[in-house]
């Protein structure tokens, strides 16, 4: 199966998760490859790129379990990033509802 | 494939990148792994749903020479943003290349006309002093020699300007591109 995603949905999962709490990659990987189907590796060049542009940022914690861990948390410019990309998906799939239900009406 | 075969065959395709980088990309696999054996996943089942590395590879050299494209700006580093942005996939290549080559073609029309100009310029100008010193009673163009001289200053200096204009004009559409890039690196293809 090949997918061709709508632009910024997968950066709208990653920040929406994290606006709950903060991750570390696996977790972040998981959660969003139980309801989106993709190769979960692609999601940490993801990460990276929203590191990059300064949307998250990492810190590493320890862990009961062995070596620390790189946890990954949302930054002011990331909630922001966050609120305008649901926006943009709640109009979309507004508009794609619309067309679903065959809307009569020519706006 | 194993942990250590999904981890070396990435780092093989991760050729070309800094030591760094390469290690902080690794790390991040790593780690995955790590926590998915403890969670008693195999290694096998975790190499692969984590997917093809070298689609892995491609996304993290794009974005790595994307960044650096944005950060230095030079020609080589746009063209290795470009080539690293369209090998990701099939939409790229159609929807980066295509308007790639049209500004390299603007820009190359634009510059050559501009140095066309200036050079038309400063060939007139020394041609009509040329011919005004040696042979000053038969101007082939047809008009005074003052005339003649500061019609082809103005060309050159409209050339120059031009090339001037070039150059803002490029730094501009480097900007431009470089954000046209990153807005298409955001779609993402997975393959499952």
């Amino acid at each position: 199966m090949n997918i061709q995603f709508k632009k910024g949905v997968l950066e709208l999962c990653v920040l929406a998760l994290l606006t709950k709490k903060n991750h570390y990659g696996y977790e972040l990987v998981n959660e969003i490859s139980k309801s989106v189907l993709i190769s979960e590796g692609t999601i940490y060049p993801l990460l990276r790129r929203l590191r990059d542009d300064g949307y998250v940022d990492t810190y590493l914690e320890e862990s009961p379990k062995g070596a620390p861990r790189k946890y990954y948390k949302i930054t002011d410019l990331g909630k922001k990033m966050k609120e305008e990309l649901t926006k943009e998906w709640l109009t979309f799939t507004k508009n794609v509802k619309k067309i679903l239900e065959g809307g009569r009406e020519n706006e | 494939m194993n942990k250590k075969d999904f981890l070396k065959q990435l780092s093989e395709k991760l050729k070309g990148i800094s030591r760094e980088d390469k290690q902080d990309i690794l790390n991040e696999y790593e780690q995955h792994f790590t926590i998915g054996l403890d969670e008693s996943r195999t290694e096998e089942e975790l190499a692969d749903s984590l997917g093809n590395h070298n689609e892995i590879a491609k996304l993290c050299k794009a974005n790595l020479f994307v960044k650096k494209a944005e950060e230095i700006r030079s020609p080589s580093n746009i063209f290795r943003a470009v080539f690293a942005t369209i090998s990701v996939g099939f939409f790229n290549m159609i929807f980066i290349s295509g308007p790639f080559i049209g500004l390299l073609g603007l820009l190359f029309g634009l510059f050559a006309a501009a140095i066309a100009i200036t050079a038309s310029g400063i060939t007139g100008f020394f041609g009509i002093i040329y011919e005004s010193l040696f042979y000053s009673k038969y101007i082939v163009i047809g008009i005074n020699t003052f005339a003649g001289i500061f019609i082809c200053i103005g060309i050159t200096a409209s050339g120059l300007l031009l090339l001037i204009g070039c150059i803002y004009l490029a730094k501009v559409l480097y900007t431009l591109f470089i954000r046209y890039i990153k807005f298409n690196l955001r779609v993402i293809t997975g393959k499952k």
